[in-house]
């Protein structure tokens, strides 16, 4: 019944499994897999605060990996800046421009609220493969270093993975946190009825503001660790595709929900390996696991298996 | 809270309306509407469907700018002020149609409401200082306390929208109550309840009254109105007819005229 305790019991299970999965797993293909659905799962659980907590939608949100990825790549190889330093600066840019953008347009709802983050992400994406100078342009940008922490580098398949899952397991408590205060009673408020959320207090517009310059910072954090695990980056990987890639781990996954971000970022990242067998039906198959996840579980994966469950646990009682 | 109730006799208003009014479109909703609410009575606001109650409600509360008059709120205009700067201010309210957060549960209904009451932001959240703590702590013992004002500490933990319906109503008026308002709006609060429930709810508002709260209420069951009202205002089609006392305003004409529908 404790909440927090049974929290503390999750995080400490998550911790033991990414550590065995770390000493078991040394396929270096199986390792980088995981360590995508790590980044995968930073986009998605910051997009969940947005859009499963406060009812807010994003179509932009690659462009905030992107700056994640592009602040970290220039600083580094133009600057000759430390990754360390590089990462702060990267997250703060976009929050930086999360604000700047949030301003006009959380101020609308619904279908335009989805427009505005659209083009904003358009915008930025034009930016990353026009601005050739400064980018690479359309042929992408090479030469980003690895990361080293003194002696501990993290070249290492096995070590990189082990930081990509440390931040993973530090957002999900960040988040957790946040959503069990004032703060995330009030976005919930906001996801239940924002004009009554107003009328009782809540500053709503505030904490959409805030809400969306967090899940900025998440998609920031999860560009960093993207670019310094592939050294090279290319606009394509922050295009619009990407954005409604985002969304759809968070509403497969589950909207409103902490482990709906991990559980879809899992399936996006892993369904795609395992249908490469299907040649040029790929996308066909891909497209019809999603249609029937919605259709038969339309709450998402971890409510649904969630209600599967204790619909069995029910009937076994009788 | 005694010194306070002694010291509601030498009355200032709380609230004083002057010839506010407001129309959408074509529809004057409220027309040049006077009247002053004094520190700590129930007011009974009453009138036919249409009449602009409703409206009025949204225009005390910063929901809707008025197109002309002035509202005096404590002393000070309330003119240009954001919602929740009024709730802040000790302006609180309830909905005609039930409005809960559904998926919220009931306790977390409450500490909703007392959102301007407390600080805690997002890194105060996240690094969880002793203060946040104790303000979470204490948020939550007032939140407890005011169900177990409305009788409704047993079920804390239910998701909100499972309520049956009267309880629903009787947690709105907690979570109103939740933002320690000097002024609270009661829109139809009985609407809906039965007539036990409707008695326990009129116990209610005469309790929350001696705390020195100002109530205005807005209600068609009469029984209910007549008996907790201090004053009571009539509007009909945007205007003020009458105010008085209930049963002046009982035998007024125009009252009756309007509530037979044989008005214009
Ligand atoms: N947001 C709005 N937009 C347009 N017209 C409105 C709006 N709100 C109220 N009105 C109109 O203003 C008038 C007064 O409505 P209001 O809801 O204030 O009445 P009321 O006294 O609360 O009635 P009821 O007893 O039915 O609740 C009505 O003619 C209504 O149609
Ligand atoms: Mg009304």
């Amino acid at each position: 019944m404790n909440k927090p305790y049974w929290y503390r019991i999750a995080y400490v299970a998550v911790a033991a499994i990414v550590i065995l999965t770390g000493i078991l797993v040394s396929n270096a293909y199986y390792l980088q897999l995981l360590t995508f659905i790590g980044i995968n799962t930073l986009l998605a659980l910051g997009l969940n605060m947005l859009m499963g907590y406060a009812g807010q939608i994003s179509l932009g949100h690659a462009a905030f990996y992107g700056i994640g990825a592009y602040t970290t790549a220039i600083l580094t190889v133009h600057y000759a800046i430390s990754p360390w330093l590089a990462l702060p600066a990267a997250i703060l840019i976009a929050m930086a421009i999360a604000y700047i953008v949030g301003v006009p347009t959380l101020k609308l709802s619904g279908y335009y609220l989805g427009m505005g983050t659209l083009g904003f992400g358009m915008i930025i994406h034009i930016l990353f493969r026009e601005w050739s100078s400064i980018t690479g342009g359309a042929s992408g940008f090479i030469g980003i270093p690895p990361l080293e922490f003194g002696p501990v580098s993290f070249a290492s398949g096995r070590n990189y993975f082990y930081l990509v899952w440390g931040f993973v397991l530090l957002s999900l408590i960040i988040c957790r946190r946040i959503i069990d205060s004032r703060v995330g009673r009030g976005l919930r408020s906001i996801h239940d009825g924002e004009k009554t959320a107003r009328a009782v207090g809540v500053d709503t517009s505030q904490l959409k503001l805030q809400v969306f310059v967090l899940s900025a910072a998440f998609s920031a954090l999860a560009g960093f660790l993207y670019a310094h695990l592939v050294y090279f980056i290319s606009p394509g990987t922050f295009d619009f595709i990407t954005s409604i890639r985002i969304v759809t781990m968070v509403v497969i996954g589950g909207m409103a929900s902490i482990w709906g971000a991990l559980l879809g970022a899992s399936l996006l990242t892993l369904l795609p390996e395992w249908l490469h067998s299907f040649s040029e039906f790929e996308m066909v198959v891909y497209g019809l696991i999603l249609m029937s996840v919605m259709i038969f579980l339309p709450q998402g994966l971890t409510r649904g298996l969630m209600d599967i469950y204790e619909r069995s646990k029910k009937s076994q009682n009788r | 809270m005694n010194d306070q109730k002694k010291a509601r006799t030498d009355n200032q208003p709380l609230l004083e309306m002057d010839a506010v009014s407001k129309s959408f479109g074509g529809v004057h909703a409220v027309r040049g509407v006077s009247f002053w609410l004094e520190q700590g009575t129930i007011t009974g606001l009453i009138g036919p469907n249409g009449a602009g109650k409703t409206t009025l409600f949204n225009l005390i509360t910063g929901v809707f700018r008025a197109n002309s008059g002035r509202m005096i709120y404590d002393g000070k205009t309330t003119h240009d002020a954001r919602i929740n700067e009024l709730v802040r201010r000790g302006i609180s309210r309830t909905f005609q149609n039930v409005e809960l957060f559904e998926s919220m549960t009931v306790l977390e209904n409450i500490l909703v409401g007392q959102y301007t009451q407390t600080r805690c932001g997002i890194w105060g959240s996240i690094f969880r200082f002793p203060w946040m703590v104790r303000e979470e702590h204490l948020a939550r013992q007032n939140a407890m306390a005011l169900l177990e004002f409305v009788g409704l500490e047993a079920y804390a933990e239910q998701k909100s929208g499972d309520l049956p319906f009267g309880w629903q109503r009787l947690l709105e008026l907690a979570r109103a109550l939740a933002a320690r308002p000097k002024l609270l709006l009661l829109d139809e609060p009985a609407a809906g309840l039965n007539i036990v429930e409707t008695a326990q709810l009129g116990e209610l508002i005469k309790k929350i009254r001696e705390q020195n709260v100002t109530i205005l209420l807005v209600e068609h069951d009469m029984s209910l109105t007549m008996t907790v009202s201090d004053k009571i205002i009539v509007l009909d089609q945007g205007v003020k007819i009458a105010e008085g006392l209930p049963r002046e305003v009982q035998a007024n004409e125009a009252v009756i005229k309007a509530y037979l529908g044989t008005t214009g």
